[in-house]
């Protein structure tokens, strides 16, 4: 009995080993796994390569199913981003008892009129006028029939392709709003005056085809815009060709003409505003000599938008749309404009070379400017800008100097300076529109409830607000969440500026007539802080009160802030009507919560973006709320910046030449080396996906060679090459803002669908992030459909002035709206696997000489405006890409800031995706080994299959002929970071619909290995204890 | 006493040492320099103190003259030390390795551009530490479980 006892108790202990080995040791096979099979020769996963089991899936079983959620979405942005601005007089919603009558080029073809980037060109498409009909409205057509035949006369014309430059066929018209208005240069207001209304073949007596007393007259009005174009203050030309002097964007006489003659034949005026470029209507608004009854913006159609703009005008449905933008009376007013355009230094021509470049020898290179699309031999840094304005841009300014005017009447806000409309400034004379404005047809309340901040890490903001539907129909409603900071004295001394109003968030929701909803908006806490470039170096948070309430817009905020601090009309607000703040307190300072993020600490990178930087004085004087007259911006062009009296010449004029980063001769690179490992499915697995850190990337990159290392950055190309040694796919990109401009061709019944259908400027203004995520889920399927996985899908740009030829393509002057917006979008489209890039990132605030403007800012603007924009899509969701910009951030090239792409993007903000220059059209600003360094992966320079270094004449580069394996290869950091940015291209690719094939975990030997050891000995130990037990005591029986 | 002895508790005398002798190189290992340095295990050093002691116990409590139901219960109380001790060390053993094995891949078999810095004396001699206590910690492991089969007092002439 004593054997059997210690037997059992020893194979008690030997299998309770075992059982504790096997538990433990299973994760260790979890944590070791993909290391194992390689040495094993197992594999854990198994690929599903049916398309049911792919990872991202298409919502939509039919291509018409696909082709009606596209349209659907279209309407809904028509819907939701048309802005009632102004409605006097019941002009709105549309009475279906009245005719109306349509005036205006815009009217009968609205912008835009052809298909492109911006246009689907869908056969299914409904136009304006198409869209009014449809709604039941009734149109005069003796009006109609003379602007559309004699006016306008469409018809088709053979027009260059400005890319390729082959003859296409085009719609045209006899008469047209310029689509394009050219790179600052005169433009001509195309708006055929009522005084030749018969000479283009009205009839005499067309006045009287109206009941003036039943007839409402929509007149719309169009401004185009496009890439490389710059509106120029001052520019217009009038419908005769003759100078105006006015600005282009304020309608001209011409079209005041027809506003006049739109009230002389109708009871009531509604116009339309179709641009994507804020137009000055202040001769049409309230108190102006052309008073409407109503204004209503309808942003930049696309095919379908039209429907969803007729159902709000009609009344259809409730009217929720939002500016995105600040309407003021005067351009001039703006003190972002007083600096744009830009001009030369003084002494530019130092930075030339005439064949002392060592990369170029013996050539001249100038240093002036180049056309939009490059061709030039020159540096291209000549021209700069001085972004003084500081963080003050659009409503930031407007609003914030109005809240001072009352509350701080010592900071000088009712100074001359930026004055347009009378001696002194005066908000309510320089600003037609706020921010956030829209009307209503149904009267609402929307009041804060409550507001929780969360200060830890990846914690957010969590807003209350009630909606309370005050009228007797059930209704969808707009909720916007506005904060203000305080201002305290330490912001004074340090420079650090606080708008007075800060847009959070906003949303919609349902409510029943008479009844109340809650809408719940979140935002991470860090946009709460602000950036200390003087002192603290880092995001910071002041002590005192935040205020937080809900307003319909920018101003409403502004006075729920002051009449929150006790102010009044009596100390000069314009209204007493103010809603509910709720107070969240900040007992000490913080410069510590923010200052780390993803690990990284946060601090200056862009010291050298501040023109003072390089003068070693103080030449510019920022806008600071602490005293809006001392500085309010100059014209910085108009000082004579000299380069050469710098006491940092040298760095100043190295990094206009592009040198910012220099090909090292001293330290050797590996040669890549097959290891036997591809990009494929079978080799990336969970893990791999999960963690761009795995070594499986680095030793996958480790493969290529010198030659293509560098060569598959440097020529990114319209499609990414395939690496000898990795077998990665091509992946082609693709345009555009508003989705694939690719056609899907249907071969079952040979129709023809396109998606791109969106219209970024009614996402902007109906203020709504989760019809943006629901465009981002579309624009998704639609890549899936297409299998295109690579685009370049929005536009993120700050509109930084109404002059920028893109702002069709971005959001809004608002960084937070930009921000919320792009978040919806990119989040949408990652989530179906699609790549979609945001252009263009760094402060591409004008057309004007993109391709080499240095653009000056302090650091906290660089971070609090245009950047912010970008970070809710590249940092708080997945975002898989994004387009630099093409200008400079101060001196250096976009591309190659390193600050900007490595220390903020890739280690603040963890992202992890694919980074694409713009056009590469000049070798001598984009310097090639500079955008290498800075952790760009892609130079797109559109031709393909050319991922070498030694394809130029004597085995150099095509391009950088300086460059070429035998001179890379002297430089180990070079070649690796160019693995480096290719490593994150892989990864990227893998985690799109690329690879779109879903694994499954299968149990390899040892896993069942091990579950049979665990079981065993899980059994042996319980058996062997209990007869240990048991021979024990029957032992020590035995024994008594 | 040590008459009462038997070789089973001689066994479990050595593995109760070695287990000690682990705890020293495991130590010496984490406060010596090179790459180990300062990166303790949680819990090896309790589990193997605990080991320790419960082998030392075990044969305590086989060695009292007990009589009755006093002894039935030190009996099993001995045994079921002699059975948690190896599991203790096995514990220990397991929880050491995975906390090495990257380490180790790290000093031996980085790549050729890195090698040379990360190859050391303070790291090689890190490295072998390492390799050292999980040996060592093996030994005593199964030392341990022999032991568990074995009795710890000699039988008495009737």
């Amino acid at each position: 009995m004593g054997k059997l006892s210690g037997f059992f108790r020893g194979m008690a202990a030997l299998m309770a080993c075992l059982l504790v080995l096997a538990n433990v040791g299973t994760g260790v096979v979890e944590s070791y796994r993909s290391a194992l099979d390689n040495v094993l020769g197992t594999s854990s996963y198994e690929t599903i390569t049916d398309e049911s089991a792919a990872r991202f899936k298409k919502d939509y079983a039919t291509i018409e199913d696909m082709a009606a959620a596209a349209k659907a979405l279209a309407i809904r942005e028509g819907e939701e981003g048309t802005v009632v601005m102004k409605n006097d007089n019941g002009v709105l919603p549309l009475s279906a008892d009245k005719q109306v009558v349509l005036f205006g080029l815009a009217s009968y073809a609205p912008y835009p009129y052809t298909a492109g980037d911006l246009r689907a060109g869908n056969a299914d498409a409904v136009d304006l006028l198409q869209a009014l009909t449809d709604a039941g409205l009734s149109i005069n057509e003796t009006v109609k029939n003379f602007y559309e035949k004699g006016i306008l006369n469409k018809h088709i014309e053979q027009v260059p392709n400005m890319w390729t430059g082959e003859l296409v066929d085009t719609v045209a018209y006899d008469n047209i709003y310029v689509a394009a208005p050219g790179d600052m240069t005169q433009y001509k207001v195309v708006e055929v005056p009522p005084t030749l209304f018969e000479e283009k073949g009205a009839p005499a007596d067309w006045k009287n085809s109206i009941d003036k007393d039943n007839a409402v007259a929509i007149v719309t009005f169009a401004r185009g815009a496009g890439e490389g174009n710059t509106y120029a203050p001052g520019s217009a030309l009038n419908f005769a060709g003759e100078a105006t002097g006015k600005d282009p964007l304020a309608l001209s006489d011409d079209e005041l003409a027809v506003i006049d003659v739109a009230k002389e034949t109708c009871s009531q005026v509604l116009v339309l505003i179709n641009s994507g470029n804020n137009m000055v209507l202040k001769e049409i608004a309230k108190g102006g000599a052309h008073e409407v009854d109503g204004i209503a913006y309808i942003g930049v159609i696309n095919d379908y938008q039209p429907i969803g703009i007729a159902n709000v005008l009609t009344g259809k449905v409730n009217a929720t749309g939002a500016l995105p933008d600040t309407y003021v009376a005067d351009n001039a007013s703006i003190p972002a404009v007083v600096n744009f355009g830009g001009d030369y230094y003084a002494d530019y021509e130092i930075v030339g070379t005439q064949g002392t470049d060592a990369r170029y020898p013996g050539e001249t290179i100038a240093n002036t400017k180049a056309s939009s699309f490059g061709g030039s031999s020159t540096y291209n840094g000549g021209h700069y800008i001085v972004e003084a304005e500081g963080i003050y841009v659009g409503y930031k300014y407007f609003e914030t100097r109005y809240f001072d005017s009352v509350m701080n009447p010592q900071f000088n806000a009712a100074s001359a300076k930026g004055a347009t409309q009378a001696e002194t400034w005066d908000y309510n004379k320089e600003v037609l529109y706020s921010f956030g404005h829209g009307l209503s047809y149904l009267d609402y309340e929307q009041t804060l409830k409550s507001v929780k901040v969360d200060l830890s890490e990846n914690g957010n903001v969590t807003a209350e607000i009630e909606i309370k539907n005050l009228s007797d129909k059930d209704g969808y409603f707009l909720a916007q969440l506005y904060v203000q900071q305080p201002y305290t004295e330490y912001d004074k001394t340090n420079l650090v500026e606080k708008s007075a109003v800060n847009f959070l968030n906003s949303g919609k929701a349902q409510v029943k007539a008479g009844g109340t909803a809650t809408v719940t908006l979140t935002v991470p806490s860090k946009y709460l802080a602000s950036y200390d470039y003087k002192n603290a170096k880092t995001w910071i948070l002041d002590e005192g009160d935040y205020l937080f309430t809900a307003a319909p817009g920018s101003h409403a905020a502004a006075n729920n802030f002051l009449a929150h601090l006790g102010k009044t009309a009596a100390d000069g607000m314009d209204t007493d009507k103010t809603g509910a703040v709720v107070t969240w307190n900040l007992g000490a300072f913080d410069k510590t919560t923010f200052a780390t993020a993803n690990g990284h600490e946060v601090t200056n990178v862009a010291d050298d973006a501040d023109l003072n930087y390089w003068t070693g004085t103080d030449t510019v004087t920022y806008l600071s709320r602490q005293d809006w007259d001392a500085t309010y911006p100059i014209d910085y062009s108009k000082v004579a910046i000299k380069i050469g009296d710098s006491p940092k010449k040298d760095e100043w004029i190295a990094e206009l030449r592009g040198q910012t980063y220099t090909i090292q001769t001293n330290d050797p690179a590996n040669e890549g080396v097959d290891r036997g490992l591809r990009f494929n499915a079978e080799s990336i697995q969970d893990e791999q996906l999960a963690d761009v850190n795995d070594e499986y990337w680095d030793n996958l990159v480790s493969q290529i060679t010198i030659d293509e290392a560098v060569g598959a950055v440097i020529h990114g190309g319209s499609s990414s090459d395939v690496l000898t040694n990795v077998d990665n796919p091509k992946v082609l990109q693709n345009e555009g803002v508003s989705g694939f401009t690719a056609a899907y061709n249907d071969e079952a019944t040979g129709k023809t669908y396109k998606f791109n259908v969106h219209s970024q400027t009614l996402i902007a203004s109906s203020f709504n992030p989760e019809l943006a995520y629901e465009w981002g889920l579309i624009e998704g399927n639609s890549g899936l459909w297409l299998q295109r996985y690579d685009l370049w899908g929005t536009g993120l740009t700050q509109r930084r002035t109404p002059y920028n030829g893109r702002n069709y393509e971005y959001i809004s002057e608002d960084p937070m709206l930009t921000n919320r917006i792009g978040y919806g979008i990119m989040q949408g489209c990652s989530d179906k696997g699609i790549i979609n890039g945001p252009k263009h990132m760094g402060f591409n605030d004008q057309e004007h000489n993109r391709g080499g403007v240095s653009v000056y800012m302090t650091e906290q603007k660089f971070r609090e405006t245009d950047l912010r924009g970008f970070q809710g899509g590249l940092d708080d969701a997945d975002g898989r890409a994004v387009m630099i910009a093409f200008n400079r951030i101060g001196a250096t090239n976009a591309a190659h800031h390193v600050g900007m792409l490595q220390k903020i993007m890739r280690d603040e903000w963890g992202f992890t995706g694919l980074v694409s220059t713009d056009m590469m059209n000049n070798k001598y600003y984009f310097n090639a080994e500079s955008i290498v360094m800075a952790g760009v992966t892609q130079i797109a320079d559109f031709a393909q299959n050319d991922n070498h270094i030694n394809e130029g004449e004597g085995g150099v580069d095509k391009t950088w002929g300086y460059i070429s394996p035998e001179t890379v290869k002297n430089d180990g950091a070079l070649v690796k970071q160019a693995r480096e940015n290719l490593k994150y291209q892989l990864y990227t690719f893998a985690n799109s619909a690329v690879l779109n094939v879903s694994t499954r975990k299968v149990a390899t030997w040892y896993d069942n290995a091990i579950s049979i050891v665990k079981t065993v000995s899980l059994v042996l130990t319980i058996c062997c204890g209990l007869a240990y037990i048991a021979t024990t005591v029957l032992k020590k029986k035995k024994e008594a | 006493m040590l008459k009462k002895m038997s070789v089973g508790a001689w066994i479990t005398c050595c593995a109760a040492i070695l287990i000690i002798v682990s705890l020293i190189v495991y130590s010496a290992n984490v406060s010596g320099e090179g790459y180990f340095q300062g990166r303790s295990v949680n819990g090896v050093t309790l589990w193997l103190i605990i080991a320790a002691v419960l082998l030392v116990c075990a044969i305590a409590l086989k060695l009292l003259n007990l009589k009755g139901s006093a002894a039935t219960s030190a009996d099993l109380a001995s045994g079921l030390m002699q059975i948690g001790a190896p599991v203790l060390v096995a514990l220990s053993l397991i929880n050491l390795i995975a906390s090495r094995v990257e380490g180790l891949g790290f000093i031996y078999f980085s790549n050729a551009d890195v090698i040379k810095e990360v190859q050391t004396p303070a790291n090689m001699a890190s490295g072998t530490g390492a390799i050292a206590s999980m040996v060592v910690m093996g030994v005593a492991l199964v030392v341990a479980i022999v032991a568990a089969f074995c009795g710890l007092r000699k039988k008495e002439a009737k």
